[in-house]
């Protein structure tokens, strides 16, 4: 038995040194570079010149808002949009179900830069979106030039990307509706609108939920979208996250320090939000 | 209330027939069972009664009024499921009054509904309970609350004790009956297990691949099955049969040679309809009840003893004969003797023939 179990660390050993090396040493070691000054040539400990500076860092907070603006906007839109789509492809009505599956699921499995790059060809001042406006007699929109409407490119470009596979998710957690459930109320009398608010949202909630703090984590790391859609945060500092911001600081700038003081900081706001969330959406007896 | 009918209902999902043009008359008030072994068709006839599955052709009437095109929630009746089917996230009287709710109903009658029906089921301290706080008991018991709640004119169960263990099942099968009593509403009840449809049905319907194979009272279709499936799936245990060869029949009644015997085993049966041929194949059908001591019947039989089952009262004896037919007889506790070979006498049988059709 000792024998064994030595040889199963053996074999395990390869990884947990990695392991150690590339992800524990550097989640601790970046946790004491956030307390140091880390642009001087000696690096000190200097706590004001990373935490202290976060609160008024005015960079900082306008990545801050801009993360917290996605979040708020896009998350409820994509996750009320994957119920929507995940209850239609539920439906006993659908043909094809299977087609429709993979084609709301594709978008995840399409490379990043790729789809960065339809999407900045799609949105450009001469894509193919002006050309539709134009087309129906509306204004044209300078999609990657305007703040707003950059933003708006961000939005749409995650929500395509992600309600498909959060719509999967959802969609597990219907089939795990009995049927014989929805015939009582059928039989109870209760319409089908009824049923969906009061039978099918109150059973999904645990699954919803997951699928809310799921989102929330990606959304406060938010990093593709922003650096490849619009131009690394563009126009201007208009669409910059988080995420971007933290590059910025620590791979532009070398400012180990004040960039693992931000990454703690999004850590620390993705557990925040999701545990508000849960609390949100507890049991209550 | 309501009586229900049935005329020649038909029901096929794609080319698959799975009703084949079943006729019934349900009258008011009654208690009929639906019994038949599983994929006979009878949930599915139960569901089109109530509305979750479409009727391919023919027609269902409640009260006399046609429904295949009316809404389930519009028929007037409620329906027991055998998983329960209760709203999971709500507690027991929200799902109670779930259905009126949502229909408008006015708040002071269902609290009066709610109270009613709480104590004609005493579960009025589960009401604040969610379903999975609940032993499969209350929540087979809060399932049907949810049915009367509904004031139905017509009650439909669909195999609503299978979940249960024996002992539940007994004393539920006993509320059951106690409810028809006290509400006086038709019930349509779908079981597999005949020992359900002989104790509460005041008729049952015995279903077959679709198909009605007899409709009767318990103890009718007990002593006077119409064909050799009924026969079997109608007691506990089933009733044995023995293949035979017809060795003379006339006008008056029929003798036909026992398949399997070391002796040559003859037994004569009056008969009211036409013999069969001599040559014939038939099975004589026996009761376990129905063997006696050697020398009283109309046949006696040397059987070998493999098992004993000893319930007190009486004993059930596993036999097995020089054919390829087991047999279990039934005896008195105090008349079986430790012998490897008995001989037991026929003391009443039931003919069929070929086709598994009574010949009487």
């Amino acid at each position: 038995m000792r024998q064994r179990t030595q040889t199963a660390y053996a074999f395990l050993t390869p990884y947990l040194l990695i392991f150690l090396a590339f992800w524990i040493w550097p989640i601790i070691n970046s946790f004491w570079l956030s307390f140091l000054n880390t642009r001087s040539a000696n690096w000190t400990f200097n706590p004001r010149m990373t935490w202290g500076r976060l609160l008024v860092d005015p960079a900082f907070a306008n990545a801050l808002q801009n993360t917290l603006v996605i979040l708020v906007i896009q998350v409820p839109i994509m996750i009320a949009l994957a119920t929507v789509l995940a209850t239609l492809l539920n439906s006993p009505a659908l043909k094809v179900r299977g087609l429709f599956r993979f084609a709301f699921f594709a978008p995840v499995v399409v490379g990043e830069v790729a789809y960065a790059a339809m999407f900045r060809l799609l949105f450009n001042e001469f894509g193919i979106i002006n050309k539709m406006l134009a087309g129906i007699g509306l204004t044209t929109i300078p999609w990657l030039s305007d703040p707003n409407a950059a933003m708006a490119v961000i939005i749409i470009a995650l929500t395509w990307r992600w309600a498909g596979y959060n719509a999967i998710i959802i969609l597990a957690g219907l089939q795990s509706i009995p049927e014989d459930v929805y015939e009582a109320a059928t039989l109870d009398g209760v319409s089908k609108v009824r049923q969906f608010f009061f039978m099918t949202l109150p059973l999904l909630k645990p699954v919803i939920l997951l699928c809310v703090v799921l989102s929330v984590i990606g959304t406060m790391q938010l990093f593709s979208e922003p650096f490849l859609i619009t131009n690394r945060g563009g126009p201007g500092q208009a669409t910059e996250t988080l995420g971007l911001f933290l590059y910025r600081q620590g791979f532009n700038a070398f400012n180990f320090g004040y960039a693992s003081a931000v990454a703690y900081t999004i850590a620390a706001l993705a557990i925040a939000i999701s545990l508000l969330n849960l609390w949100l959406g507890r049991e209550r007896e | 209330m309501a009586g229900v009918t049935l005329s020649k209902v038909v029901k096929r999902f794609g080319s698959y027939e799975i009703i084949h043009g079943a006729s019934l008359e349900v009258a008011d008030g009654e208690f009929v069972v639906f019994v038949g072994p599983s994929g006979c068709g009878k949930s599915t006839l139960l569901r089109m009664i109530a509305g979750l599955e479409s009727v391919t052709e023919g027609d269902v009437s409640i009260g006399g009024r046609v429904v295949n095109d009316v809404e389930p929630a519009e028929r007037g009746v409620a329906m027991v499921f055998q998983s329960y089917a209760l709203y999971p996230h709500m507690t027991v009287e929200q799902n109670l009054s779930f259905g009126l709710r949502m229909t408008g109903h006015d708040k002071a009658d269902i609290a009066r509904r709610v109270e009613r029906t709480a104590g004609i089921l005493r579960i009025a301290e589960l009401l604040k309970r969610k379903p999975r706080q609940l032993s499969g008991g209350q929540r087979q018991r809060v399932a049907i609350g949810r049915a009367i709640m509904r004031e139905p004119q017509l009650f439909l169960f669909d195999e609503p004790l299978s979940n249960l263990d024996a002992e539940l099942r007994v004393q539920m099968r006993v509320e059951l009956a106690r409810l028809h009593k006290e509400l006086g509403v038709t019930m349509i009840y779908v079981t597999h297990d005949q020992t359900e449809a002989m104790t509460l049905a005041d008729r049952i319907v015995v279903l077959r691949d679709g198909t009605i194979e007899q409709v009767g009272r318990p103890l009718d279709l007990y002593n006077d099955p119409d064909n050799q499936f009924v026969a079997g799936f109608v007691g506990s245990p089933k009733m044995n049969f023995i293949p035979a060869l017809v060795v003379e029949g006339d006008g008056r009644g029929v003798t036909v040679e026992l398949a399997g015997q070391e002796r040559t085993t003859r037994l004569t049966q009056p008969l009211a309809g036409p013999a069969p041929e001599p040559g014939s194949r038939v099975v004589v059908g026996v009761r376990p009840e129905h063997f006696g001591d050697a020398g009283k019947g109309d046949a006696d039989l040397l059987v070998n003893v493999d098992i004993v089952e000893h319930l007190g009262g009486t004993s059930f004896i596993y036999a097995s004969t020089a054919g390829d037919y087991g047999l279990v007889i039934q005896r008195d506790a105090d008349g079986v003797a430790d012998a490897a070979e008995i001989t037991v006498s026929i003391r009443k049988s039931y003919l069929f023939d070929e086709n598994g059709k009574r010949l009487r």
